[in-house]
């Protein structure tokens, strides 16, 4: 447990008694695990806990009917979740006073922030967010294979895909009311659990992610099956980054990679 | 008795598989252990629960149910008949193995399923009985237990200390996995290793007698606050049978496709309309509850729950049948409805 968690129960009372949010949402322990706690009182904050195993991307409950009725809300955000509130100010999914910011990280609490303090902070202290060593190892490994084995890889990959869809739900970029795999007239994407259809849905679902996916690795972590979507969305951050000059769940005011273009894109075919 | 050495699991696999047998066992997947057909070179782990369950053998994931032609307005439609090989469920846990029951169930009460029952039929169950269990399993909370050979056609106890197994065959299909299989088996003796002690969790007649009344309990939204509304809970379940029929067609011809559905998605009970009669996730969980403790026994006297923990040891979000349940009987004995 991070050495000051009775400063975060104490911010999170307070806002609560001062009427400033209707819930908070955060960390408990329950036996080995961290659930997520959804406090409404004062007097319950004494359950909120965070350490390095709260890894849930609290941020996809913001899509939540339940929990948005209960806006003004406060989040107990580790910097990805940070990232990911920025990105959804960006797509217009929360506004300034909708959410307040409980900052977290290993160290421990760093404050509470409106939305426009946490892109402050985020750019101050948590601008470069070193990437997993051994994801940049496999990574490294699969691009130097044929594109044959690179196809024969993420077959063997997505093989066990049940369609579950728990990588969408947990998900906090995917808000969509609508998701194209459930569009029928016209059918865009099989929904068959097998090769063709598991390959199109983690493609489409990996390209709808260009420039939104903040790396939380939240995706990965519900999948039942331990598909390593990582991989995927790490790729693509870094063509994002490299092409575009852009990094997703920095700036709360960003135009979307994917939905906008510039008269200086330096690919011909835009102009 | 016939015994087989702890490291031949793999070589009865084999052995299965020559025999022709479509042999679905638990296969080293990456980091984790997944019910999977077995080929050459694969690692078998008895040691571990699967992360899936075995109903993908009986109820596939996405299944080709009929297919169609047309052409202009002439329009035809093409029998499919169930594409249902020999199979063997080698080394499933009882959990996996009790789940048949709930599963033949409602795939033969108001329409006997072609498809459901040319698996089933085509298929042999070797059960493992469980020597050890983990903080999420409680079959013995929902009338199983870690040595049960409930709808098992044979079961492989481990014994003298994990070294070995010994085959006990229970059917005429588990009589034929003996006989495929004679080659890596061995005639001798062995001391079966005592089963798994499973706590109880809950007192699942609590559950049912609560969730009679409990329809319209507040208590609902309290309990599914932290669900997300994935579906990994009931895609790993092995009871949990809902399934959602899409056409898939290009210009000419198509597929009619039974896949896995989910009670926990919002689209799942809404209307073309738009009208959504489950519109919060507290309907759908009461629903997930429900269907498993009180629709369930009082259409066929059983549970839809065998007490696997796939669910508790899977979601992030502490979100099990195991703690919610547990959560339904302390409010029940605190007399909240």
């Amino acid at each position: 447990m991070v050495a000051n968690i009775n400063e975060i129960q104490s911010a999170a009372a307070a806002l609560l008694n001062e009427g400033k949010v209707k819930l908070v949402l955060g960390y408990r322990v329950r036996g080995n695990d961290r659930v997520p706690a959804f406090v409404t009182q004062a007097d319950q904050v004494g359950c909120l806990a965070y350490d390095s195993a709260c890894t849930q991307n609290l941020a996809a409950y913001l899509r939540k009917g339940e929990v948005r009725s209960r806006m003004p809300l406060a989040v107990v955000a580790r910097p990805e979740v940070m990232r990911s509130l920025m990105l959804l100010t960006a797509e217009s999914q929360i506004a300034e006073g909708q959410v307040t910011v409980l900052a977290v990280d290993e160290q421990g609490f760093h404050g509470v922030l409106d939305l426009a303090g946490t892109a402050k902070l985020l750019n101050e202290q948590y601008a470069r967010i070193a990437p997993d060593s051994s994801l940049m190892e496999q990574l490294a490994k699969i691009e130097a294979m044929t594109p044959q084995e690179r196809s024969a890889f993420w077959s063997e990959q997505f093989e066990p895909c049940t369609r579950c869809y728990a990588c969408r739900a947990a998900c906090p970029g995917c808000f969509c009311e609508r998701c194209i795999v459930e569009m029928n007239t016209p059918q865009w994407i099989s929904t068959a659990a097998e090769s063709h259809g598991n390959f199109a849905w983690h493609m489409i679902r990996a390209f709808h992610q260009a420039g939104r996916c903040v790396e939380c690795g939240a995706c990965q972590d519900a999948c039942p099956q331990g598909i390593p979507l990582m991989l995927l969305n790490h790729f693509i951050a870094r063509e994002v980054e490299r092409e575009f000059d852009a990094r997703s769940g920095y700036d709360p005011q960003a135009e979307p990679v994917i939905g906008s273009w510039k008269q200086d894109d330096k690919q011909e075919y835009i102009r | 008795m016939k015994t087989l050495e702890a490291t031949k699991l793999a070589d009865l696999a084999a052995a299965l598989t020559a025999a022709g047998y479509r042999v679905i066992a638990p296969c080293q997947r990456g980091d984790q252990v997944h019910l999977e057909c077995y080929q050459a070179g694969k690692t078998l782990r008895a040691d571990v629960i699967p992360v899936n369950s075995a109903k993908d053998a009986l109820f596939p994931r996405s299944e080709v149910i009929g297919r169609y032609r047309f052409e202009g307005n002439e329009f035809e439609t093409v029998p499919v008949a169930p594409q249902a090989g020999k199979t063997v469920l080698l080394a499933v846990r009882p959990c996996d193995a009790a789940a048949l029951a709930p599963l033949d169930a409602v795939f033969n009460w108001d329409y006997k399923d072609e498809f459901y029952n040319a698996h089933r039929d085509a298929t042999t169950v070797v059960a493992l009985a469980c020597t050890a269990a983990d903080d999420q399993c409680f079959c013995t909370s929902v009338g199983g237990s870690p040595d049960s050979t409930a709808n098992a056609d044979a079961v492989l106890r481990p014994a003298d200390g994990g070294k070995r197994f010994i085959l006990e065959s229970l059917t005429d299909k588990g009589q034929a996995i003996a006989a495929a299989g004679q080659a890596v088996l061995t005639e001798g003796q062995a001391q079966a290793d005592p089963p798994a002690q499973v706590a109880p969790a809950f007192d699942s007649a609590a559950v049912t007698a609560w969730a009679k009344d409990g329809f319209d309990s507040p208590l609902w939204k309290e309990l599914s606050l932290a669900c997300m509304g994935c579906g990994a809970c009931a895609y790993t379940c092995p009871t949990c049978h809902c399934f959602d029929i899409q056409d898939e067609a290009t210009r000419r011809e198509g597929v009619r496709l039974r896949n896995w559905d989910a009670c926990g998605f919002g689209l799942f009970t809404k209307h073309a309309g738009g009208h959504n009669p489950r519109h919060d996730q507290a309907s759908r969980w009461r629903q997930r509850v429900m269907h498993k403790f009180a629709y369930f026994p009082e259409r066929f006297e059983m549970l839809a729950c065998t007490g696997c923990g796939r669910c508790g040891r899977l979601c992030g979000n502490g979100m099990s049948i195991r703690e919610v349940c547990s959560q339904i009987e302390q409010a029940a004995q605190a007399g909240v409805k």
